[in-house]
């Protein structure tokens, strides 16, 4: 008997001593769930852990490094076609098996999409991809319509990330037709084949993901993970001091040094790989003599602002690249800068005669955009602008009378195109919401920066653009936001430089939790 | 001198005029706090406005890191928390008089009408009266701000709203109680009509009831002016109101307190002492009618 209790107590105790369950302080939580529709910087925190892609890339690396993932293999039969070798044995969450045919399901539904949200997400990213076909059960190729400078990059995409067909299509009306309803169903029931299932989604309010057994790679190191949406700054850090929260998201610089002084906290941060930049309305009747909208950025004192709000710890770039695009990242470009005297000037010519400029912001969405807001009207003032903040929840990029606000744009993927490409390109998300202007000469520019085969072809279209983009500005950078997580001393975590934004990547060999 | 516990206790001592101690400083405070209000610009040794990014967060006189002049600190972004805190307290009286005014308005002229006229005009009027009291106003406020945007006409539309049942409830009952004493009665016997027996009768004996009133809800729109800053739905940055200096201060709390412990302590002031002046007035004006 004796013996028995020994054993059974000998066998609990490598349970016991690490616990295996988490809970995470999100600041937000989706409101669906589903990789192909999203883009947000909120839900990114959140696919990799229950969806894989065809290809993967070496997270730990800022350069990417291709590592197979669902595919084993891939190569390029052709400039326009790539084919695939799939993996054997993966299961999806539900117990399905995977196939070709869930593969060219989930590439056909962005690549021939005809959901609304998916033909959005396709169309700005996948657009020059037609369609996947079967070859054979393990096989499938992607075609492409011109030849792809990027093929691995956008093929590893969260958007693509793969689905279970049968699952899917089953899930309202007709169980062998596609329909919008089985997609908006979807997103509240997602199935994946990443290392973590989705036991359970509340829209805006909770996620808990388990340990997946049958997944593919290695096990998942937790066993369950809860997130849950504390919206309030001061709530979190309460939530982590009383140990109601492991992690917790989205700290404010001015909040670090309250977790760090705790004995039994720390934090992690870096440099986000995403912009908040000042969008400025060209077609907005006041603004679009271009000398206003320069001397409006002119007036800037970015460095400034990342001594104050963020203690240097933001990166203020002087043209919209960053460090991980790799072999197109141009830091020596010059495309804004901060000179007053010289907005003063261009303020002058314009006969600008101190109309107000307005200009949007969320009260909490973008960590230091109020502040960030306020302190720029004050720079404005310095340069003679009469600048108004307004504070309101409702975004405001596709109202005619916004004349300035704040916005992010993202690296959705690690070059130029997956930065600026997304949003600026002719005829993409910000032109047809009626603040940008593109023509031909614009759109020659960018045909030879998206599809040149050679990288010095590609910098110097990219380079023409920024030149445009100085000369006529409707988006210019402040800087790279310094994002920090707060956790118990026992979680080791960081966040990764190979991955987008936000990305709360809880695989094996990303977060592990020490005795305690 | 007297806690606050005495008086909550003390029993209404009738014909007692003259203000007890407690009531005395609460008069002196309330004195002191219009007075910082109307000189603001000239007491405030900064601008509300101005800021300076590179002295973000010092704390108030008598602890490290200060940066002198500015006696209770700076916020987030460097401006002085005095000169916004004496801002946001003449930028809220300002608000708490204009709402009180036009419930005052509102109230007391429907409640004089209800007062003389009886029938359905008198019956509808109150059933508003009593719809306005059933309804939780600071969720009307919120729907209201939310859906009209939160603008200064918006707001203080909203906030002389909040209390003009009070008003006209006391108006009515005062009305129909000097309706009854026979000089009304003689001035309708004479032939007068009703604008002339309600302005030259009636009104002149609503003014102390109405003063006490008057008083009482301009510490109730105080708070609530605050409660709907707090919320972002008032007062909007960069203005100073008190409330949204405790609401955009908060998570400030447990690093740098003295952001939102400055405007809350006005705040605690403020309606404190209005609230004990209009108790006292309240007792004044008791004496009054019981002397006729």
């Amino acid at each position: 008997m004796i013996r028995l209790m020994l054993t059974t107590a000998l066998a609990a105790l490598p349970m016991a001593a690490v616990a295996q369950e988490i809970t995470v302080g999100a600041a937000n939580m989706a409101p669906y769930l589903d990789p192909g529709r999203d883009h947000s910087n909120v839900g990114s925190q959140f696919y990799y852990n229950s969806f894989d892609t065809l290809i993967d890339r070496d997270h730990t690396k800022l350069e990417p490094e291709w590592v197979p993932a669902l595919a084993t293999s891939w190569e390029l039969v052709e400039p326009t076609v790539m084919e695939l070798k799939l993996r054997d044995g993966v299961k999806f969450h539900n117990g399905d098996d995977m196939t070709a045919d869930d593969v060219v399901f989930s590439l056909n539904r962005m690549m021939q999409a005809t959901f609304p949200p998916y033909v959005v997400r396709a169309k700005d990213r996948l657009g020059n991809f037609t369609h996947a076909e079967k070859v054979d059960d393990h096989t499938v190729r992607i075609i492409a319509e011109r030849e792809e400078p990027l093929w691995e990059t956008l093929i590893s995409l969260q958007q693509i990330m793969i689905i279970p067909e049968d699952y899917t299509k089953a899930l309202t009306g007709d169980p062998d037709v596609a329909e919008d309803s089985d997609f908006e169903a979807f997103a509240m029931a997602p199935v994946g084949t990443g290392p973590y299932k989705i036991e359970s989604f509340q829209p805006g309010e909770r996620l808990v993901w388990t340990r997946f057994d049958d997944f593919w790679g290695e096990q998942a190191p937790l066993q369950k993970v809860n997130v849950v949406q504390i919206a309030e700054t001061a709530s979190r850090v309460t939530a982590l001091k009383t140990g109601e929260a492991d992690i917790v998201t989205n700290l404010a610089p001015d909040q670090l040094a309250l977790v760090d002084n705790d004995p039994n906290l720390k934090t992690e941060g870096s440099a986000t790989a995403l912009f908040h930049v000042m969008i400025m309305n060209q077609n907005h009747p006041k603004l679009q003599d271009p000398r206003i909208r320069k001397a409006m950025s002119l007036a800037i004192d970015r460095d400034a602002l990342n001594e104050a709000l963020w203690f240097g710890k933001a990166v203020v770039p002087s043209t919209h690249t960053m460090v991980e695009m790799g072999a197109l990242h141009q830091p020596d470009l010059v495309t804004f800068e901060y000179d007053p005297e010289q907005a003063r000037a261009l303020l002058a010519e314009a006969g600008y005669d101190g109309f107000e400029i307005t200009y949007d912001t969320a009260p909490t969405y973008y960590t230091n955009g109020l502040l960030a807001a306020q302190a720029i009207m004050e720079m404005w003032a310095a340069a003679g602008i009469n600048g108004k903040v307004q504070v309101k929840d409702k975004w405001s990029g596709n109202d005619p009378e916004m004349m300035a606000r704040n916005w992010s744009n993202p690296m959705y993927f690690a070059d130029p195109f997956g930065s600026f490409g997304v949003m600026w390109a002719p005829g993409g998300p910000s032109q047809s919401e009626g603040r940008f202007n593109t023509d031909e000469d614009y759109a020659e520019k960018w045909e030879r920066f998206r599809f040149s085969t050679d990288v010095e072809a590609r910098k110097a279209a990219y380079a023409e653009l920024m030149e445009r983009v100085k000369e006529d500005p409707a988006v210019l950078p402040l800087y790279r936001p310094f994002e920090s997580w707060g956790m118990q001393k026992n979680v080791n975590w960081a966040p990764m430089p190979g991955h987008i934004p936000y990305v709360l990547d809880f695989r094996a060999g990303s977060i592990s939790l020490a005795d305690s | 001198m007297a806690s606050l516990a005495d008086i909550v206790a003390r029993p209404r001592r009738k014909g007692h005029a003259t203000p007890d101690v407690v009531q005395k400083i609460a008069l002196a405070v309330a004195a002191l706090l219009i007075f910082a209000a109307l000189f603001a610009p000239l007491i405030a040794p900064f601008e509300p406005l101005q800021q300076s990014l590179l002295s973000r967060l010092r704390p108030p006189i008598g602890f490290d890191r200060y940066s002198p002049w500015h006696f209770a600190g700076t916020d987030e972004l460097g401006r002085d928390v005095l000169s916004r805190a004496l801002f946001g307290l003449r930028l809220t009286l300002t608000l708490a008089f204009a709402g009180a005014v036009i419930g005052l308005l509102i109230g007391g002229t429907l409640g004089l009408i209800a007062g003389l006229v009886s029938g359905w005009v008198e019956d509808t009027i109150m059933a508003l009266v009593d719809m306005q009291i059933a309804i939780p106003f600071t969720l009307v406020a919120l729907l209201v701000l939310s859906l009209l945007g939160s603008n200064i006409t918006v707001l203080v539309l909203v906030l002389g709203i909040a209390g003009w049942e009070q008003y006209a409830r006391i108006v009515r009952a005062e009305v129909r109680r000097l309706s009854a004493l026979p000089f009304i009665e003689a001035a309708w016997t004479a032939g007068a009509g009703p604008v002339y027996v309600a302005t030259r009768h009636v009104l002149p004996n609503l003014v102390s009831p109405l003063v006490v009133q008057f008083t009482l809800a301009l510490s109730n729109i105080v708070i609530l002016e605050s409660t709907l800053s707090f919320l972002g739905l008032g007062v909007q940055p960069p203005q100073p109101s008190l409330g949204s200096m405790v609401g955009l201060g908060r998570d400030y709390m447990p690093t740098a307190p003295w952001i939102v412990l400055t405007p809350a302590a006005l705040i605690v002031l403020l309606t404190f002492s209005v609230q004990i002046t209009g108790d006292w007035l309240r007792d004044r004006a008791d004496v009054r009618l019981r002397e006729r």
